[in-house]
């Protein structure tokens, strides 16, 4: 198996006074194209030290980080950037789109990150938008949208570079049961039709449905969940 | 270029406050180097403008005409020094031109008295009238904004303190000494001015305050080693031993300096200021692949195009206000110096935003969780 990501024993140590603190401890952990999985845990539980070395924002201490099966855990910061920037697509909260950049702009930056914005960029942005039912927000800026359609903004942005993962870090902090029933499944269709592999952290319950497989974090370990022990 | 305009547009209230004040730093800036040039014009234009390269003194006379007194015997022997082309006498007084015999106190105008030899490359070219001649020693030239204190062509007037007086034939532009305007007179008249008291010339022949030399690279040292008694300098130093003169632009140019170190850290702290309120979205962009080149890239052409604009309305201004001056101002803008001031405001400016990259490169993406554990 070459494509999606694949963890192999990765932990991550603080030092915390005299005391080492294992907030990630030998997780091994694997999803592939099509599929959604998420993982979920009390606050302090190591999620999102999960989602920083699994997105390549953090350098894991000890273990493998592999992407697409080319191995991670020993580049460069420029290097990493390069990989958020092409093979992962990020989903955050709500409020994390650029204040003064409209819909169709909060896309084409990212184009821009990797050069010149061409014509063709910039149709399939738009395209991207109509298909996640913004085509006529294109020129709002952030404050005039509402919270699904900062999501929704979010999930496109997360698409544009085509990458083959997909990290969403509680997309639906701050949405109310409809809106988040509406952004989850969205993400759960773009992973399928899409063929990504996503994973979505979160403590929302509400919302496992939607996912293949559920991991649980405790203390630093994971676990996988009975989908049906959840609900 | 991208995110820098995008956000201007966006945020126009607080990119217009710092604005304004770039603007008002940078109208300083110009009108300040223009009273400084126009001053230091007002004080040397003469021997600025003047086609002499160096400038013989007497020995310690700290390079000033009014502290130096040679013989013109010393001309020849100038003359025939290496690379030395062409030698003229000059000397000055200061005075008081007194209109008619008005006892007013308007009618009384101070004048700075530069006798030179009618002819040679010391005499300024005539705007108007005729030039200096050796039969008519109390015919002289000056400059023209005696005009404007109502003195025309042909007019005589009385020297304060004297019996002499002298007739204006021509008027020159640009010549103004110690502040003054310059009164050109054939040397023979001046030595009668400046010696008017026995023994005031110490007894030397032919007195002079300085010998001016034209040619190129002439060597001051061999001059100063044959001819005892004296000390050759450029003409720049010669400007500098003027009265006055290093302390006016002094103060002058250390004002401009202050101004422009504080106008470094406006830029800088409010940049850098904006950049920390802003360290999440930084963060964000990091996150999701973005790299400090490109992130300080918009930092610093957001700057670049915030102290252009600045600077450029800052000009304006200035030409703005230097055309609604009063005449007698001593202000006067050069473009070569606007230019210059306006290339290290820019520079400055840009310096100064390295602070704020310098920030972006240390902000961690993982701010982006919004949770960095």
């Amino acid at each position: 198996m070459t494509e999606g990501l694949q963890i192999t024993a990765a932990s991550k140590y603080y030092n915390e006074g005299m005391n080492r603190i294992a907030a990630l401890d030998r997780v091994s952990f694997k999803v592939e194209p099509g599929e959604f999985v998420a993982v979920v845990g009390p606050s302090g539980s190591g999620k999102s030290t999960f989602l920083s070395i699994a997105g390549a924002l953090l350098k894991a201490s000890e273990g493998k980080v592999r992407l697409n099966g080319k191995d991670i855990s020993e580049l460069s910061g420029k290097q990493l950037s390069d990989i958020r920037l092409h093979e992962i697509g990020f989903i955050m909260q709500a409020s994390n789109l650029v204040p003064y950049l409209n819909v169709l702009d909060q896309l084409l930056v990212v184009k821009r990150m990797s050069g010149k914005v061409r014509a063709a960029d910039k149709a399939m942005a738009i395209k991207l938008l109509e298909e996640l039912g913004l085509g006529t927000k294109l020129k709002n800026y952030p404050e005039e949208l509402s919270g699904g359609e900062k999501q929704r903004t979010a999930i496109a942005r997360a698409l544009i570079n085509d990458p083959n993962v997909i990290l969403a870090d509680e997309p639906t902090a701050s949405l109310d049961t409809k809106r988040a029933h509406e952004v989850v499944s969205l993400i759960a269709h773009e992973v399928r039709t899409r063929h990504k592999a996503a994973i979505m952290v979160t403590h929302d319950d509400r919302l496992l449905t939607y996912c293949d497989k559920v991991y649980r974090m405790e203390d630093g370990k994971l676990s996988l969940a009975e989908l049906e022990s959840i609900h | 270029m991208f995110l820098a305009l995008k956000e201007l547009r966006h945020s126009k209230t607080r990119f217009l406050m710092i604005a304004i004040i770039f603007v008002l730093i940078s109208w300083l800036v110009f009108i300040l180097s223009g009273l400084g040039n126009g001053l230091s014009t007002l004080a040397a234009s003469t021997f600025k403008t003047m086609k002499a390269d160096y400038v013989v003194f007497e020995q310690g006379s700290k390079a000033s005409m009014s502290k130096s007194l040679l013989s013109n015997d010393l001309s020849a022997k100038l003359a025939k020094m290496p690379n030395v082309s062409a030698v003229s006498p000059m000397g000055t007084i200061m005075a008081s031109a007194i209109k008619g015999s008005s006892k007013l106190n308007e009618d009384k105008v101070d004048i700075a008295i530069i006798g030179i030899d009618p002819g040679s490359f010391l005499e300024p070219a005539i705007i108007e009238g005729s030039g200096l001649t050796s039969d008519q020693v109390t015919k002289v030239i000056v400059n023209e904004t005696m005009k404007d204190e109502g003195f025309k062509l042909g007019d005589t007037f009385q020297l304060d303190g004297s019996t002499e007086s002298l007739t204006i034939v021509g008027f020159v532009k640009n010549q103004t000494y110690n502040h003054v305007a310059a009164v050109f007179t054939p040397m023979e008249e001046w030595r009668k001015l400046a010696f008017a008291a026995p023994g005031s010339d110490k007894g030397v022949k032919d007195p002079v305050n300085a010998i001016m030399l034209q040619g190129k690279d002439i060597d001051r040292s061999t001059i100063n080693k044959q001819l005892s008694g004296t000390d050759t300098v450029t003409r720049a130093a010669a400007v500098q031993g003027m009265p006055g003169y290093k302390e006016e632009n002094g103060t002058i140019m250390m004002m401009l300096a202050f101004l422009l170190a504080i106008s470094a850290f406006i830029i800088g702290v409010f940049f850098y200021v904006f950049t920390m309120q802003k360290s999440n979205q930084f963060g964000i962009m990091k996150a999701i692949g973005a790299k400090n080149g490109f992130l300080g890239k918009a930092v610093v052409s957001q700057v670049f195009v915030l102290s252009l604009s600045s600077i450029i309305v800052g000009i304006l201004l200035t030409y703005g206000t230097a055309a609604i001056m009063p005449k007698g101002m001593p202000f006067m803008l050069d473009t070569k110096l606007v230019f210059t001031y306006s290339i290290v405001l820019l520079v400055i400016s840009l310096l100064s935003s390295l602070v704020s990259v310098r920030t972006i490169s240390k902000i961690d993406p993982l701010k982006a969780l919004g949770r960095v554990e």
